[in-house]
Protein backbone atom coordinates (compact mmCIF):
# COMPACT_ATOMS: atom_id res chain seq x y z
CA UNK A 1 0.00 0.00 0.00
CA UNK A 2 1.71 3.51 1.54
CA UNK A 3 4.09 3.84 -1.35
CA UNK A 4 2.31 2.27 -4.09
CA UNK A 5 -0.43 4.24 -3.61
CA UNK A 6 1.06 7.69 -4.26
CA UNK A 7 1.88 9.47 -8.03
CA UNK A 8 4.60 7.65 -9.86
CA UNK A 9 8.07 9.48 -9.76
CA UNK A 10 8.67 11.56 -12.95
CA UNK A 11 10.30 9.47 -15.52
CA UNK A 12 13.54 11.19 -16.49
CA UNK A 13 15.46 9.10 -19.37
CA UNK A 14 14.82 5.62 -20.40
CA UNK A 15 17.78 4.11 -18.24
CA UNK A 16 16.53 1.60 -14.74
CA UNK A 17 16.98 3.97 -11.65
CA UNK A 18 18.51 3.11 -8.18
CA UNK A 19 14.83 2.17 -6.99
CA UNK A 20 13.56 0.83 -10.03
CA UNK A 21 12.41 1.57 -13.56
CA UNK A 22 11.95 5.02 -14.13
CA UNK A 23 13.15 5.99 -10.85
CA UNK A 24 17.07 8.46 -10.98
CA UNK A 25 19.98 6.91 -12.13
CA UNK A 26 21.59 9.32 -9.44
CA UNK A 27 21.44 10.11 -5.47
CA UNK A 28 22.24 13.57 -4.16
CA UNK A 29 24.21 13.68 -0.74
CA UNK A 30 26.38 15.71 1.63
CA UNK A 31 29.98 14.98 0.89
CA UNK A 32 30.35 15.02 4.80
CA UNK A 33 28.01 12.60 5.06
CA UNK A 34 29.98 10.46 2.19
CA UNK A 35 33.38 10.76 3.86
CA UNK A 36 32.06 10.16 7.27
CA UNK A 37 29.82 7.56 6.60
CA UNK A 38 33.11 5.88 4.53
CA UNK A 39 35.48 6.43 7.23
CA UNK A 40 33.39 5.42 10.15
CA UNK A 41 32.57 2.30 9.31
CA UNK A 42 36.14 0.66 7.85
CA UNK A 43 37.87 1.77 11.20
CA UNK A 44 40.94 -0.54 10.98
CA UNK A 45 42.51 -0.99 14.32
CA UNK A 46 46.15 -0.50 15.62
CA UNK A 47 46.00 -3.08 18.59
CA UNK A 48 48.59 -2.20 21.42
CA UNK A 49 47.68 -4.55 24.42
CA UNK A 50 50.22 -4.48 26.59
CA UNK A 51 47.87 -5.78 30.16
CA UNK A 52 45.49 -7.51 30.72
CA UNK A 53 42.80 -5.05 28.58
CA UNK A 54 44.60 -6.77 25.87
CA UNK A 55 43.10 -9.76 26.79
CA UNK A 56 39.75 -8.27 26.60
CA UNK A 57 40.14 -6.63 23.25
CA UNK A 58 41.05 -9.79 21.81
CA UNK A 59 37.80 -10.73 22.90
CA UNK A 60 36.17 -7.95 21.50
CA UNK A 61 37.52 -9.36 18.13
CA UNK A 62 36.46 -12.98 18.72
CA UNK A 63 33.42 -14.37 17.54
CA UNK A 64 31.46 -13.63 20.56
CA UNK A 65 31.50 -9.92 20.47
CA UNK A 66 32.64 -9.76 16.48
CA UNK A 67 34.03 -6.16 15.90
CA UNK A 68 34.05 -7.13 12.33
CA UNK A 69 30.06 -5.98 12.72
CA UNK A 70 31.49 -2.60 12.35
CA UNK A 71 34.05 -2.58 9.73
CA UNK A 72 36.99 -3.26 11.89
CA UNK A 73 37.44 -7.10 10.93
CA UNK A 74 40.94 -5.77 10.07
CA UNK A 75 43.40 -5.57 13.02
CA UNK A 76 46.31 -3.52 11.56
CA UNK A 77 49.62 -4.98 13.16
CA UNK A 78 51.41 -1.79 10.95
CA UNK A 79 50.45 1.67 12.18
CA UNK A 80 50.81 2.36 8.87
CA UNK A 81 47.42 0.98 7.34
CA UNK A 82 45.39 1.93 10.88
CA UNK A 83 42.56 4.16 11.87
CA UNK A 84 42.24 3.24 15.52
CA UNK A 85 45.28 3.22 18.65
CA UNK A 86 43.41 1.42 20.78
CA UNK A 87 46.01 1.59 23.64
CA UNK A 88 44.96 -1.42 26.08
CA UNK A 89 46.74 -2.09 28.84
CA UNK A 90 49.48 0.09 31.25
CA UNK A 91 52.57 2.33 29.64
CA UNK A 92 55.36 2.23 31.28
CA UNK A 93 58.02 5.62 30.65
CA UNK A 94 60.27 3.13 28.83
CA UNK A 95 57.72 1.93 26.67
CA UNK A 96 56.60 5.70 26.30
CA UNK A 97 58.37 6.40 22.69
CA UNK A 98 56.89 3.34 21.28
CA UNK A 99 53.82 4.20 21.26
CA UNK A 100 54.33 8.17 20.31
CA UNK A 101 56.05 6.63 17.56
CA UNK A 102 52.90 4.52 16.58
CA UNK A 103 50.83 7.26 17.28
CA UNK A 104 53.07 9.50 14.91
CA UNK A 105 53.71 6.78 12.48
CA UNK A 106 49.55 6.66 11.64
CA UNK A 107 48.13 8.58 9.01
CA UNK A 108 45.23 11.08 9.17
CA UNK A 109 42.57 10.91 9.99
CA UNK A 110 43.19 8.80 13.16
CA UNK A 111 41.22 8.41 16.25
CA UNK A 112 42.79 7.06 19.59
CA UNK A 113 41.32 5.18 22.62
CA UNK A 114 42.45 4.60 26.05
CA UNK A 115 41.21 1.54 27.18
CA UNK A 116 41.23 0.83 30.62
CA UNK A 117 42.27 2.53 33.82
CA UNK A 118 46.13 2.39 33.45
CA UNK A 119 46.14 3.70 30.15
CA UNK A 120 43.78 6.65 30.89
CA UNK A 121 45.19 7.27 34.04
CA UNK A 122 47.73 5.11 35.27
CA UNK A 123 45.44 3.16 37.64
CA UNK A 124 46.95 1.70 40.14
CA UNK A 125 50.18 2.18 38.95
CA UNK A 126 51.17 5.89 40.91
CA UNK A 127 54.48 4.61 41.12
CA UNK A 128 57.86 6.00 39.14
CA UNK A 129 57.96 4.17 36.26
CA UNK A 130 54.44 4.42 34.53
CA UNK A 131 53.05 7.19 32.73
CA UNK A 132 50.06 8.71 34.40
CA UNK A 133 47.51 8.36 31.78
CA UNK A 134 48.51 7.96 27.73
CA UNK A 135 46.95 11.76 27.07
CA UNK A 136 49.79 13.32 28.78
CA UNK A 137 51.74 11.49 25.18
CA UNK A 138 49.26 11.16 22.80
CA UNK A 139 45.82 13.03 21.97
CA UNK A 140 42.72 10.80 23.34
CA UNK A 141 39.37 10.79 21.97
CA UNK A 142 37.78 8.09 23.96
CA UNK A 143 38.26 6.78 27.18
CA UNK A 144 36.93 3.56 28.28
CA UNK A 145 36.64 2.99 32.26
CA UNK A 146 37.18 -0.45 33.57
CA UNK A 147 39.78 -2.46 34.81
CA UNK A 148 39.97 -4.31 32.76
CA UNK A 149 36.58 -3.15 30.98
CA UNK A 150 34.33 -5.60 29.37
CA UNK A 151 33.94 -6.27 25.38
CA UNK A 152 30.89 -4.25 25.47
CA UNK A 153 32.17 -1.42 27.02
CA UNK A 154 35.01 -1.31 23.75
CA UNK A 155 33.00 -1.64 21.36
CA UNK A 156 30.82 1.02 22.84
CA UNK A 157 33.88 3.25 22.96
CA UNK A 158 34.08 2.50 19.27
CA UNK A 159 30.69 3.57 18.24
CA UNK A 160 31.52 6.30 20.34
CA UNK A 161 34.44 7.10 18.18
CA UNK A 162 31.91 6.29 15.19
CA UNK A 163 29.35 9.35 16.80
CA UNK A 164 32.46 11.79 17.00
CA UNK A 165 33.65 10.44 13.10
CA UNK A 166 29.81 11.82 12.07
CA UNK A 167 30.25 15.41 13.73
CA UNK A 168 33.29 16.42 11.50
CA UNK A 169 33.23 18.14 8.57
CA UNK A 170 35.25 18.61 5.81
CA UNK A 171 35.67 22.41 6.42
CA UNK A 172 37.15 21.31 9.50
CA UNK A 173 40.09 19.22 8.21
CA UNK A 174 42.89 21.43 8.28
CA UNK A 175 42.00 22.04 12.00
CA UNK A 176 41.11 18.70 12.85
CA UNK A 177 43.58 16.69 10.77
CA UNK A 178 46.54 18.90 10.83
CA UNK A 179 49.98 17.20 11.74
CA UNK A 180 52.54 19.55 12.61
CA UNK A 181 56.21 17.62 12.24
CA UNK A 182 57.80 20.00 15.43
CA UNK A 183 54.97 17.75 17.98
CA UNK A 184 56.40 14.75 16.08
CA UNK A 185 57.95 12.70 19.16
CA UNK A 186 57.05 15.21 21.90
CA UNK A 187 54.86 14.59 24.77
CA UNK A 188 50.99 16.08 24.00
CA UNK A 189 51.10 18.63 26.74
CA UNK A 190 53.22 21.02 28.76
CA UNK A 191 54.76 20.75 31.87
CA UNK A 192 51.61 22.48 33.61
CA UNK A 193 49.13 20.06 31.61
CA UNK A 194 51.19 16.92 32.69
CA UNK A 195 51.27 17.88 36.45
CA UNK A 196 48.17 18.28 36.70
CA UNK A 197 46.66 14.83 34.69
CA UNK A 198 49.40 13.11 36.47
CA UNK A 199 49.03 14.64 40.28
CA UNK A 200 48.48 11.72 42.96
CA UNK A 201 45.10 10.92 44.18
CA UNK A 202 43.29 8.20 45.55
CA UNK A 203 43.25 6.65 49.47
CA UNK A 204 46.72 5.79 49.70
CA UNK A 205 48.39 8.74 49.44
CA UNK A 206 45.55 10.92 51.57
CA UNK A 207 45.54 13.45 48.48
CA UNK A 208 42.43 13.80 45.99
CA UNK A 209 42.07 15.62 42.51
CA UNK A 210 38.81 16.58 43.20
CA UNK A 211 40.34 18.23 46.50
CA UNK A 212 42.05 21.09 45.63
CA UNK A 213 44.80 19.93 42.42
CA UNK A 214 47.67 20.21 44.97
CA UNK A 215 50.21 18.03 44.26
CA UNK A 216 52.07 16.35 47.23
CA UNK A 217 55.69 15.59 46.87
CA UNK A 218 57.08 12.04 47.70
CA UNK A 219 55.41 10.44 49.99
CA UNK A 220 56.53 10.26 53.39
CA UNK A 221 55.35 7.52 55.28
CA UNK A 222 58.14 6.79 58.55
CA UNK A 223 56.14 4.49 59.83
CA UNK A 224 56.95 1.91 56.79
CA UNK A 225 60.60 2.04 57.35
CA UNK A 226 61.84 -0.39 60.46
CA UNK A 227 64.34 1.51 62.34
CA UNK B 1 58.11 -30.61 66.25
CA UNK B 2 57.38 -34.09 66.12
CA UNK B 3 58.16 -36.64 62.67
CA UNK B 4 54.47 -37.52 62.46
CA UNK B 5 53.01 -34.53 62.51
CA UNK B 6 51.25 -33.32 58.44
CA UNK B 7 50.55 -29.82 57.59
CA UNK B 8 46.82 -30.35 57.57
CA UNK B 9 47.26 -31.00 61.74
CA UNK B 10 47.54 -27.28 61.49
CA UNK B 11 44.30 -26.70 59.52
CA UNK B 12 42.14 -29.61 61.31
CA UNK B 13 43.40 -27.67 64.73
CA UNK B 14 43.04 -23.66 63.58
CA UNK B 15 44.39 -21.11 64.68
CA UNK B 16 46.76 -20.65 67.79
CA UNK B 17 47.64 -17.89 70.12
CA UNK B 18 51.21 -16.13 68.88
CA UNK B 19 53.04 -17.55 72.00
CA UNK B 20 52.56 -20.78 71.09
CA UNK B 21 53.95 -20.31 67.21
CA UNK B 22 56.63 -18.30 68.52
CA UNK B 23 57.69 -21.77 70.75
CA UNK B 24 57.06 -24.03 67.88
CA UNK B 25 59.91 -21.48 65.62
CA UNK B 26 61.91 -21.76 68.73
CA UNK B 27 62.41 -25.55 68.62
CA UNK B 28 62.64 -25.65 64.85
CA UNK B 29 65.82 -23.50 64.98
CA UNK B 30 67.79 -25.90 66.97
CA UNK B 31 71.03 -27.63 66.04
CA UNK B 32 69.29 -31.01 65.32
CA UNK B 33 67.75 -29.80 62.01
CA UNK B 34 70.53 -28.34 60.82
CA UNK B 35 71.22 -28.59 57.08
CA UNK B 36 74.11 -30.73 55.92
CA UNK B 37 74.99 -28.32 54.26
CA UNK B 38 75.65 -26.12 57.06
CA UNK B 39 77.19 -28.19 58.61
CA UNK B 40 79.87 -28.67 56.21
CA UNK B 41 80.13 -24.83 55.51
CA UNK B 42 80.91 -24.42 59.08
CA UNK B 43 83.39 -27.15 59.58
CA UNK B 44 85.21 -25.79 56.84
CA UNK B 45 85.04 -22.20 56.99
CA UNK B 46 84.61 -21.57 60.49
CA UNK B 47 84.66 -17.82 61.46
CA UNK B 48 83.80 -17.25 57.76
CA UNK B 49 80.68 -18.45 58.44
CA UNK B 50 78.89 -15.28 60.27
CA UNK B 51 75.14 -16.68 60.94
CA UNK B 52 72.49 -19.36 60.33
CA UNK B 53 68.98 -18.82 60.36
CA UNK B 54 65.78 -21.08 59.55
CA UNK B 55 62.74 -19.62 58.19
CA UNK B 56 59.38 -20.76 56.97
CA UNK B 57 60.14 -24.45 58.65
CA UNK B 58 62.44 -25.79 56.34
CA UNK B 59 64.63 -22.86 54.39
CA UNK B 60 68.20 -22.42 56.08
CA UNK B 61 70.21 -19.14 55.12
CA UNK B 62 73.83 -18.85 55.60
CA UNK B 63 75.12 -15.48 56.26
CA UNK B 64 78.67 -15.17 54.84
CA UNK B 65 81.49 -12.52 54.42
CA UNK B 66 81.56 -10.39 50.70
CA UNK B 67 84.52 -10.62 50.02
CA UNK B 68 84.81 -14.56 50.80
CA UNK B 69 81.26 -14.98 48.37
CA UNK B 70 83.48 -16.33 45.70
CA UNK B 71 85.12 -18.90 47.15
CA UNK B 72 82.07 -20.14 49.47
CA UNK B 73 79.90 -20.43 46.38
CA UNK B 74 82.63 -22.10 44.28
CA UNK B 75 82.98 -24.63 46.85
CA UNK B 76 79.07 -25.05 47.07
CA UNK B 77 78.83 -25.84 43.49
CA UNK B 78 81.94 -27.90 43.29
CA UNK B 79 82.05 -30.53 45.92
CA UNK B 80 81.00 -33.48 45.64
CA UNK B 81 78.99 -33.27 49.07
CA UNK B 82 77.09 -29.78 47.79
CA UNK B 83 76.77 -30.17 44.00
CA UNK B 84 74.46 -26.88 43.68
CA UNK B 85 74.56 -26.50 40.46
CA UNK B 86 71.48 -24.50 40.17
CA UNK B 87 71.31 -20.95 40.98
CA UNK B 88 67.49 -20.33 41.10
CA UNK B 89 67.67 -16.65 41.87
CA UNK B 90 69.92 -13.63 42.52
CA UNK B 91 68.10 -10.88 44.17
CA UNK B 92 68.51 -8.34 46.99
CA UNK B 93 66.63 -6.74 50.16
CA UNK B 94 66.73 -3.14 51.93
CA UNK B 95 65.65 -3.25 55.00
CA UNK B 96 65.96 0.55 55.08
CA UNK B 97 67.28 2.72 57.88
CA UNK B 98 70.52 2.58 57.39
CA UNK B 99 70.96 -1.05 57.53
CA UNK B 100 72.91 -3.07 55.14
CA UNK B 101 71.98 -4.18 51.50
CA UNK B 102 71.31 -8.04 51.22
CA UNK B 103 72.56 -9.76 48.12
CA UNK B 104 70.61 -13.21 48.49
CA UNK B 105 71.78 -16.19 46.48
CA UNK B 106 69.07 -19.15 46.59
CA UNK B 107 70.68 -22.29 45.53
CA UNK B 108 69.09 -25.74 44.84
CA UNK B 109 71.15 -28.88 44.03
CA UNK B 110 69.51 -31.43 41.23
CA UNK B 111 72.26 -34.44 42.41
CA UNK B 112 71.15 -33.81 46.55
CA UNK B 113 67.68 -32.28 46.44
CA UNK B 114 68.51 -29.73 48.84
CA UNK B 115 68.06 -25.84 48.36
CA UNK B 116 69.99 -23.51 50.34
CA UNK B 117 69.87 -19.21 50.42
CA UNK B 118 73.26 -17.83 50.90
CA UNK B 119 73.24 -14.14 51.95
CA UNK B 120 75.87 -11.52 51.68
CA UNK B 121 75.20 -8.14 53.82
CA UNK B 122 76.98 -4.83 51.96
CA UNK B 123 77.47 -1.84 53.87
CA UNK B 124 75.63 0.93 52.32
CA UNK B 125 78.98 2.14 51.29
CA UNK B 126 80.80 -0.32 49.60
CA UNK B 127 77.92 -2.17 47.35
CA UNK B 128 80.14 -3.69 45.43
CA UNK B 129 80.21 -7.67 45.50
CA UNK B 130 82.14 -10.65 43.09
CA UNK B 131 79.71 -11.68 40.25
CA UNK B 132 79.01 -15.45 39.59
CA UNK B 133 78.49 -15.38 36.17
CA UNK B 134 81.66 -17.54 36.41
CA UNK B 135 79.80 -20.14 38.33
CA UNK B 136 76.81 -20.14 36.97
CA UNK B 137 75.79 -18.13 33.16
CA UNK B 138 71.56 -17.51 34.89
CA UNK B 139 73.45 -15.17 37.17
CA UNK B 140 74.00 -12.59 33.85
CA UNK B 141 70.26 -11.24 33.55
CA UNK B 142 69.70 -11.68 37.63
CA UNK B 143 72.87 -9.63 38.06
CA UNK B 144 71.76 -7.03 35.66
CA UNK B 145 68.21 -6.78 37.03
CA UNK B 146 69.72 -6.25 41.30
CA UNK B 147 72.49 -3.41 39.72
CA UNK B 148 69.62 -1.60 37.85
CA UNK B 149 67.36 -1.66 40.99
CA UNK B 150 69.60 -1.46 43.98
CA UNK B 151 72.78 0.02 42.75
CA UNK B 152 75.25 -3.31 43.87
CA UNK B 153 77.88 -3.52 41.63
CA UNK B 154 79.41 -7.13 40.43
CA UNK B 155 82.75 -7.12 39.94
CA UNK B 156 83.61 -9.53 36.79
CA UNK B 157 80.19 -9.56 35.22
CA UNK B 158 80.63 -9.36 31.87
CA UNK B 159 77.64 -6.78 30.50
CA UNK B 160 77.00 -4.90 33.32
CA UNK B 161 74.19 -2.62 32.40
CA UNK B 162 70.36 -1.61 33.31
CA UNK B 163 67.95 -4.23 32.28
CA UNK B 164 64.40 -3.29 33.57
CA UNK B 165 64.76 0.90 33.90
CA UNK B 166 65.88 2.72 30.39
CA UNK B 167 69.56 2.85 29.60
CA UNK B 168 69.52 6.81 30.67
CA UNK B 169 67.59 6.80 33.54
CA UNK B 170 68.80 9.29 36.01
CA UNK B 171 67.02 9.30 39.40
CA UNK B 172 69.16 6.19 40.61
CA UNK B 173 67.92 2.78 42.07
CA UNK B 174 64.10 2.02 42.33
CA UNK B 175 63.98 -0.46 44.84
CA UNK B 176 65.99 1.25 47.18
CA UNK B 177 64.17 2.19 50.63
CA UNK B 178 65.44 5.89 50.10
CA UNK B 179 64.09 6.05 46.53
CA UNK B 180 60.49 8.22 46.75
CA UNK B 181 57.71 5.84 45.20
CA UNK B 182 57.14 8.29 42.08
CA UNK B 183 60.99 9.11 40.91
CA UNK B 184 63.08 11.83 41.95
CA UNK B 185 61.56 13.93 38.96
CA UNK B 186 58.63 15.85 38.33
CA UNK B 187 56.14 13.66 36.18
CA UNK B 188 56.69 16.72 33.70
CA UNK B 189 59.91 16.05 33.69
CA UNK B 190 59.71 11.82 33.47
CA UNK B 191 57.61 12.59 30.49
CA UNK B 192 59.94 14.72 28.39
CA UNK B 193 62.88 12.16 29.08
CA UNK B 194 61.23 9.19 28.68
CA UNK B 195 60.06 10.75 25.13
CA UNK B 196 63.66 11.72 24.21
CA UNK B 197 64.70 8.23 24.39
CA UNK B 198 66.62 7.06 21.44
CA UNK B 199 64.60 3.78 20.92
CA UNK B 200 67.69 2.55 18.72
CA UNK B 201 69.36 2.35 22.77
CA UNK B 202 67.90 -0.98 23.32
CA UNK B 203 69.69 -3.01 20.60
CA UNK B 204 73.10 -3.73 20.47
CA UNK B 205 74.82 -2.54 17.08
CA UNK B 206 75.20 -5.90 16.04
CA UNK B 207 71.40 -6.51 16.34
CA UNK B 208 70.50 -3.95 14.15
CA UNK B 209 73.36 -5.12 11.45
CA UNK B 210 71.51 -8.52 11.65
CA UNK B 211 68.04 -6.98 10.25
CA UNK B 212 70.14 -5.12 7.78
CA UNK B 213 71.85 -8.58 6.21
CA UNK B 214 68.79 -10.74 6.57
CA UNK B 215 66.52 -8.09 4.34
CA UNK B 216 69.44 -8.00 1.95
CA UNK B 217 69.28 -10.09 -1.12
CA UNK B 218 71.61 -12.93 -1.46
CA UNK B 219 74.36 -12.73 -4.01
CA UNK B 220 73.35 -13.99 -7.44
CA UNK B 221 76.05 -15.27 -8.90
CA UNK B 222 78.59 -17.65 -6.16
CA UNK B 223 81.28 -19.49 -8.21
CA UNK B 224 82.60 -21.00 -5.56
CA UNK B 225 79.52 -22.77 -4.67
CA UNK B 226 79.29 -25.51 -7.72
CA UNK B 227 82.86 -26.40 -7.05
CA UNK B 228 81.59 -27.70 -3.41
CA UNK B 229 78.72 -29.40 -4.31
CA UNK B 230 81.10 -31.26 -7.25
CA UNK B 231 83.49 -31.85 -4.39
CA UNK B 232 80.71 -33.64 -1.71
CA UNK B 233 79.46 -36.03 -5.10
CA UNK B 234 82.87 -37.60 -4.96
CA UNK B 235 82.02 -38.82 -1.53
CA UNK B 236 79.16 -40.89 -2.15
CA UNK B 237 81.39 -44.53 -2.27
CA UNK B 238 82.44 -43.60 1.03
CA UNK B 239 79.12 -42.13 2.48
CA UNK B 240 75.87 -43.99 2.88
CA UNK B 241 72.61 -42.73 3.27
CA UNK B 242 72.74 -38.98 3.35
CA UNK B 243 76.09 -38.85 1.78
CA UNK B 244 74.01 -40.29 -1.50
CA UNK B 245 71.26 -38.14 -1.48
CA UNK B 246 73.46 -35.02 -1.58
CA UNK B 247 74.58 -37.21 -4.98
CA UNK B 248 71.11 -37.12 -6.68
CA UNK B 249 70.83 -33.41 -5.98
CA UNK B 250 73.45 -32.29 -7.49
CA UNK B 251 72.78 -34.40 -10.62
CA UNK B 252 69.58 -32.84 -10.99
Amino acid sequence: MGLNDEAPPPVIGKSPGLLGEGTPAFLTSKVDFLVNWARRNSLWPMPLGTACCGIEMMASYASDFDLARFGMERMSFSPRQADVLICAGRVTYKFAPVLRRIWDQMPQPKWCVSMGACASTGGVFDVYSMVQGIDTIVPVDVYVPGCPPRPESLIYALMMVQEKIKQESLDQHSALRAEDPAAVAKPRADSDEIASLSGPFGNSTKQNRVSGLVQTDAISRPDDRIP
Amino acid sequence: MADDRSSFDAVVEGPKPSSEVTADLVKLDSPSEAHPSVLALQDLFGEAILRHELVATDQHIVFIPPDRSLEILTWLRDDPDQQYDLLRDVTAIDYGGGRPLQVVYQLFSFFHKQALRVKCELPLDALEIDSVYGLWVAADWLEREVYDLFGITFKGHPDLRRILMPPDYAEGHPLRKDFPLRGRFSRAEQTRRALSQDLEHYYFESELERGGESQALPPVDEPEALPQVEDHQALPPAESGGGSGKGVEATE
